[in-house]
């Protein structure tokens, strides 16, 4: 099973990120991302404990040495897709700016697509690897 | 699973998770702004693509697809109107007619639990027999574990107080009220402990409406005796008019079985043949037990019976069961019939759908500029297709209810027109909704699909499409109208020819001698001819197994050349033909003595023996010879065109079940009382049955007028469709034209021209479907002519006629709107656009 095809169903999420890189083309380095990457790494940054929307954006965009910027258009859909998967719950909380807010933590069932989408990851980008380093 | 609950959570909670979101993304925007960002999207448009996620986008756009499609037909109620109109004839038709079928086979008897009844029928290898004698059945009541009830119903007539004219009597097994949870509405119904005790008095159960319209509704007829067949019986209770029994109608009056010799002194309870009861047998299996094993036990009962009663009981006898709480069973006889009507109903939803359709398509043409915007605003095509469906789907939707009230109305009305009884209830039941709305589906699927698909691709301008409905609808108007001629000219044929025989000036005379032996009717009869002999008036006696216009026939159904041929046997005695004025045209007539010799009808020697002299001849495989021919004489069934006649000299065993005829000189009726008081006066325990020829054959007459009337309703609201789809299409065309026909004027076209311009597209499409619609009516007519008598196959009027009428219709409807073309001014036709 190749990465493209495990994530058809994400795939109009990318649509939300590459808008978002065309947007800041001016400003962003251009990086490829892959399909259906986002919802493997809100699921990875939500592994280490319960977050808001906007700090899980915060997140990688750190993470990823400011690489990676995740818009509302791209994080807000991938969020109720996780919340319908069930992938993922969401709470009331007081966030730090003490304003009532959603804080989304991770389900059993999240924990175990993360475990299988980051499986997939390794193995696709293994292969890519080996391609490129030995072709 | 779990996930599909999610997404209905979310459905369900739509605008707690709204709101929840919306905050998500507020706080979103406040963190960001205060990290010095500015520039963000349209909040709502975030916001919507982030709820599509939870995946009910169409539920949106079903409803504003649902919404416009209403403010679309609200905005034209001329197109709505005609085309819910059509909607309901066409599936209003099909419901009254499926809505019958369920009521009278679908639908179980309102009774106590129908599912466990069962109705038992006696068969051997080579026999086969409804009716059981009343002691087998006691017999099986008496030893059966595997039902636990026997129900038990015979039937037959008895007087009420000092009237001339018999009445239906039910005799019934005394459980069969309770069994079948009926309930009195005065007074009780008939209990097994009470009159089937030894010594029990003799009672009668009221029907509802025997009640109403003999005893005046009398609130206190309970415990008042009446005399039936001269013999005092009292009045126990009147059952509920809802109450149905095991057949369409219950009878007048209810008698316990074990009293029937008590009114009728030749019958024996215990007696198997001849004097015994013939009675019909239902039994209730037990639960948890099927009817099957019920059957094994009966069949082992019945032999363990016929060691006692070996000629009464068949060798190896059987007793299929099939299901008892129905008011009828479909009988293979009933299929063509049954055929026809679906055939008929079929064609009307299809011609009705095939004309919307077109008014469909004609519409598109106005609706061009509108899909051209919301095209060009990023509509697909997809998204075009499904608003004309959903459109088409509204439609459908108030022309199913429409429809279904529409066959209510028409099984209400049938109902009363027909007299059938109370308990039936016109009111849909589940069957006949999903039936409905399966009609509804079809019809959408036939109206809306093509019009939707050619509108979306914007293709509407192509002929083909247009040619093919017209076609269609051509075809299937054309079979319509053909069957309906045919079914016209039939019974034109059959009520206006003269039957063949006189009618007007009979009376016929059932004596009544059931049970009696050959010699005690042979002395009734000698006695009955004498005295009717000093009866002024009376010209001429005869008698016949089978009287004229009765419902009693024997038939041979046989293929002579290849021709269907009804052989109607008749056993008559040798005055018949005088007094039924029915011509001998060679050879003799019968007479005393005759065994092996036969008289055959005109008809029946033209197609035994074509062009040669039957007399002498033997009859097919039988010793029968034929001594005379006689003119045709449609007895039974005036309407069967078919029908052929032999007869026979009547023996001395059938002698009880012969009906005497008299002809009068004068008017019948004046001679029916002295008939009547002279038959009375041989045996007065005898209760005969008496009618004029004349009113049997109105009746028969005006039963055939009312099914050529319905037929032609249908043959003419096929024609109003068809017109109706003409008109729209040839409208549709003028519009289409319109630049075209101005060019051709600006030119200098004459009219006729012109005409020919608009008109010349739909010349093969008419032609091609009215050849269809011949071969299909031919076709149909085939089919029809198993189950229906007197339909012939090829009847040239019939079908020019159709034809003729048609082609005047559709052209008259083709013209109306092809006119409009010439009243196109040149100058704004070439203006426009």
């Amino acid at each position: 099973m190749s990465w493209e095809f495990s994530n058809i169903a994400n795939r109009h999420l990318t649509r939300g990120i590459s808008e978002v890189y065309t947007t800041h083309n001016a400003i962003m380095p251009n990086v490829e991302m892959p399909i259906g990457a986002l919802v493997l790494l809100i699921l990875r940054v939500l592994r280490s404990g319960t977050l808001h929307g906007y700090a899980i954006a915060q997140r990688i965009h750190c993470l990823s040495s400011e690489v990676l910027k995740v818009e509302e258009g791209a994080l807000y859909p991938a969020l109720q897709k996780l919340l319908v998967q069930g992938w993922a719950t969401a709470e009331w909380g007081v966030s730090e700016t003490n304003r009532k807010v959603r804080f989304y933590r991770l389900t059993p069932a999240g924990r175990k697509q993360l475990e299988s989408q980051l499986a997939d990851y390794e193995r696709v980008h293994g292969a890519i690897q080996s391609v490129l380093r030995t072709a | 699973m779990k996930n599909l609950n999610r997404r209905l959570h979310y459905l369900l909670n739509r605008r707690r998770f709204d709101e929840e979101l919306t905050n998500d993304m507020e706080f979103h925007r406040e963190m960001a702004t205060r990290e010095g960002r500015q520039n963000f999207g349209n909040a709502l448009r975030l916001r919507e693509q982030a709820r599509d996620e939870w995946g009910w986008v169409w539920i949106d756009s079903f409803l504003q697809d649902i919404r416009y499609a209403a403010r679309m037909l609200r905005g034209s109620p001329g197109f709505t109107l005609t085309a819910v109109g059509m909607l309901a004839l066409g599936i209003g038709i099909n419901v009254a007619a499926f809505g019958f079928f369920n009521l009278m086979v679908l639908r179980p008897l309102p009774v106590r639990d129908p599912a466990t009844l069962v109705q038992f029928q006696r068969e051997s290898p080579g026999n086969f027999a409804d009716n059981f004698a009343y002691p087998e059945v006691a017999f099986f009541a008496e030893h059966s574990k595997t039902l636990s009830a026997v129900l038990v119903e015979g039937s037959g007539r008895l007087t009420i107080g000092q009237e001339e004219k018999p009445v239906g009597v039910g005799f019934f097994s005394a459980n069969f009220f309770n069994e079948l949870g009926g309930v009195p509405m005065l007074g009780r119904l008939l209990s097994p402990a009470v009159d089937e005790a030894a010594g029990a008095a003799p009672v009668a159960v009221l029907g509802y409406g025997t009640w109403r319209s003999r005893f005046g509704a009398d609130p206190f007829i309970v415990g008042k005796t009446i005399l039936l067949n001269q013999k005092p019986t009292t009045i126990v209770g009147v059952l509920a008019s809802n109450f149905s029994g095991l057949g369409l109608e219950p009878p007048a009056i209810s008698v316990p079985i074990v009293q029937k010799p008590y009114f009728e002194a030749s019958q024996d309870l215990r007696a198997f043949s001849e004097k015994g009861i013939n009675v019909r047998m239902w039994g209730r299996v037990r639960s948890g037990l099927t009817p099957r094993i019920a059957e094994q036990e009966l069949a082992s009962l019945a032999a363990q019976l016929r060691l006692e009663h070996p000629k009464d009981i068949w060798e190896k006898e059987t007793l299929p069961s099939r299901p008892g709480g129905y008011a009828t069973t479909v009988r293979a006889e009933m299929y063509p019939v049954l055929a026809l009507a679906g055939a008929l109903g079929t064609l009307i939803l299809v011609a009705a759908c095939v004309t919307l359709g077109g008014l469909l398509l004609a519409r598109g043409v106005a609706r061009e500029r509108e899909f051209s915007i919301r095209s060009a605003v990023g509509a697909g095509r997809g998204r075009l297709i499904r608003q004309l469906l959903t459109e088409s789907l509204l439609l459908a939707l108030l022309g199913l209810l429409a429809g279904l009230m529409a066959g209510y109305v028409g099984l209400r009305g049938l109902i009363v027109w027909a007299d059938l009884p109370a308990w039936l209830n016109p009111m849909p039941d589940g069957r006949v909704i999903l039936f409905a709305v399966g009609t509804g589906i079809a019809s959408v699927i036939l109206f809306g699909l093509t019009p939707a698909w050619h509108v979306a691709r914007q293709r509407y301008r192509t002929t083909t499409m247009r040619q093919i409905l017209i076609g269609g609808q051509v075809a299937t108007s054309c079979v319509l109208l053909i069957v309906s001629g045919l079914f016209v000219r039939a019974l034109h044929q059959a009520t206006a020819a003269s039957p063949g025989f006189e009618y007007e000036r009979v009376i016929a005379l059932e004596p009544g001698l059931e049970g009696a032996s050959a010699k005690e009717a042979r002395a009734f009869f000698d006695a009955l001819w004498s005295r009717l002999g000093n009866v002024p008036g009376i010209v001429s006696i005869s008698m016949a197994s089978n009287p004229p216009l009765g419902n009693r026939w024997s038939v041979v159904k046989t293929r002579v050349g290849g021709k269907a041929v009804n052989i109607h046997f008749n056993n008559v005695d040798a005055d018949f033909f005088e007094t039924m004025g029915i011509p001998l045209r060679k050879g003799r007539g019968l007479a005393r003595g005759d065994k092996r010799e036969i008289v055959v009808s005109e008809s029946l020697a033209r197609a035994e023996w074509p062009g040669e002299n039957p007399i002498g001849k033997q009859f097919s495989d039988s010793k029968d010879i034929v001594v005379g021919v006689v003119g045709n004489a449609r007895l039974v069934s005036p309407e069967d065109s078919d029908a052929v006649e032999a007869y026979r000299l009547v023996q001395e065993d059938l002698l009880p079940s012969m009906v005497v005829l008299i002809r009068t000189a004068g008017p019948a009726e004046g001679l029916v009382a002295s008939v009547a008081s002279v038959s009375k006066s041989i045996d007065r325990l005898r209760f005969p049955e008496i009618q004029l020829l004349r009113s049997s054959f109105n009746q028969k007459v005006a039963q055939a007028r009312y099914a050529a009337l319905i037929v032609s309703v249908l043959g003419a609201v096929a024609l109003l469709l068809a017109c109706l789809g003409i008109v729209g299409v040839v409208a549709y065309a003028v519009s289409q034209r319109t630049k075209e026909i101005g060019i051709r004027m600006a030119l200098g076209a004459r009219p006729a021209q012109v005409l020919w311009v608009v008109l010349r597209q739909f010349g093969n499409p008419i032609v091609i479907g009215l050849l269809v619609g011949v071969g299909g009516a031919a076709a149909l007519s085939q089919i029809l002519r198993q189950g229906l008598y007197g339909l012939s196959n090829f009847d040239p009027a019939a079908y020019t006629g159709a034809v003729v009428a048609f082609g005047v219709a559709a052209g008259l409807a083709a013209l109306l709107p092809a006119r409009r073309a010439l009243l196109v001014d040149p100058m704004l036709a070439l203006r426009y656009e």
